[in-house]
């Protein structure tokens, strides 16, 4: 019994997680600003790896494994957005448009002379 | 892109918008600058035949260049509608069809590979049984792949950790930017430096307070690795590894003015210098023991103990270190040309 329960969670958080990290890379090639790409992509290092490693962790053998996972977890949450806000202040930096224009997929394509 | 926030920038909405933000000074500026531009004369020329041959030239010039614009633009129209669907469709079906075409033949050697564990194969000879069954006796190490590759195969990794500092020299000429004689930075320095203030982040206080909750556990981590290279899976390269991407982490959160206190061009060469002389200097030895039959004098130890299998632990110190610098000052010099 308990084992079918652990098998049903851990199943489910597997499998929401490669779901999120299948989003994020649809989202990644799909959109075509920085800004929002990074969305995308932050999303899938943090929520998808969150549920993944959740996952392993329910279904770890024992103890000791389970809290490595748990600090690879504080890791990646830790390193993780830091590095999509660096991604976000860099084209903040760069680009001074930034936020006059919201670049759109249906904007007029450029004429050329 | 460009071409559209310029057309943005003339529209009536958006100077007005400039103007209330920048207050009349930039206005004002643009208007004295209006008025205060000299315009443009042309060469002086007396000599009619001259200036006709160049209004010639010129015209037939821009001519070329009509034909060019509409060259690009007939092309860039095709590329721009009917081209890029042919393309993107095309990209796919190759795309499918080259990974389709991977996938079976992968699928294909995997099936024709011998199977895991296998007595038969000939990677199973006698070389591996010697290093499986006699491996801890005669270098101590309980991780076997840390004694093949620090006892059996030493001199191979010598060769790979010199591979690394001769890289690590051939980037240092390319990329490197000396200063003058007189000790003051040449123009590409100041270049590279506004640069680097400009777009690198600097004092972050996101990355600065992750910064210093992660680098000394990246630290303590590769240093683990390294010491426990004969003990568990890991060693030399890998924690080296581990420990240039914690000195990268403070060196991008805190500059280079910080990170320079610790580490200079200077620790770069004596580190690396030391380094790869020990192991040079230690594998000499024991090779030359080992061929002339002479006992080493230095002990095994008992395995598993973390002072123990001879030289494995000193030469992973050694190896760490050459990678942890090389890495380091790869990193630097793609970054701004130096420490």
């Amino acid at each position: 019994m308990l084992d079918w329960l652990r098998f049903i969670l851990t199943t489910l958080f597997l499998v929401s997680g490669l779901i999120i990290l299948l989003t994020s890379v649809i989202g990644v090639f799909k959109f075509n600003y920085v800004l929002n790409r990074m969305h995308a992509a932050a999303m899938g290092d943090t929520l998808g790896i969150l549920f993944c490693l959740i996952g392993l962790t329910i279904s770890a053998p024992d103890i000791w494994v389970a809290m490595k996972l748990l600090l690879i977890i504080a890791f990646l949450w830790l390193a993780s957005p830091v590095s999509s806000h660096l991604i976000a202040r860099l084209e903040v930096t760069i680009n001074p448009h930034w936020h006059h224009l919201p670049p759109r997929e249906d904007a007029p394509q450029e004429e050329a002379p | 892109m460009s071409k559209r926030r310029s057309d943005w920038e003339s529209r009536p909405q958006a100077r007005i918008r400039k103007w209330y933000r920048e207050g009349f000074l930039a206005l004002d500026n643009e208007i004295i600058d209006h008025l205060t531009r000299t315009t443009p004369q042309p060469p002086y020329t007396e000599d009619r035949l001259v200036a006709q041959q160049e209004e010639m030239a010129s015209r037939q010039h821009e001519r070329t260049l009509a034909l060019e614009r509409l060259d690009q633009h007939n092309v860039l129209a095709w590329a721009r509608t009917r081209g890029r669907k042919a393309i993107s469709r095309f990209y796919v079906v190759l795309a499918l069809a080259l990974s389709a075409l991977m996938i079976f033949f992968l699928l294909e050697t995997v099936a024709l590979m011998p199977r895991f564990g296998d007595p038969a194969t000939p990677g199973a000879n006698i070389v591996s049984e010697r290093y499986i069954t006699k491996g801890l006796e005669e270098t101590g190490a309980v991780n076997i792949v840390a004694g093949m590759i620090l006892d059996y195969r030493a001199f191979d990794t010598l060769g790979e950790s010199t591979v690394l500092f001769i890289a690590a020299s051939a980037v240092l000429i390319l990329l490197r930017i000396d200063r003058n004689k007189d000790g003051s930075p040449v123009q590409e320095l100041i270049a590279a430096e506004s640069d680097d203030r400009h777009y690198e982040p600097r004092n972050d206080r996101i990355l600065q307070g992750s910064a210093m909750i992660l680098t000394p556990i990246i630290l303590l981590y590769g240093i683990y690795i390294i010491l426990n290279g004969h003990l568990s899976p890991g060693g030399g390269f890998s924690g080296g590894a581990i420990i240039s991407a914690g000195l990268i982490l403070y060196l991008s959160a805190f500059g280079f003015e910080k990170a320079g206190r610790f580490f200079t061009n200077k620790t770069f060469t004596w580190v690396s210098f030391f380094s790869l002389m020990f192991y040079a200097l230690a594998k000499a030895y024991s090779f030359y023991c080992g061929a002339n039959g002479i006992p080493s004098g230095i002990p095994l130890g008992t395995p598993g103990a973390i002072l123990s299998s001879g030289l494995i632990m000193p030469l992973n110190i050694a190896v760490g270190m050459v990678v942890a610098c090389t890495m380091y000052i790869f990193y630097a010099l793609f970054r701004k040309g130096g420490l």
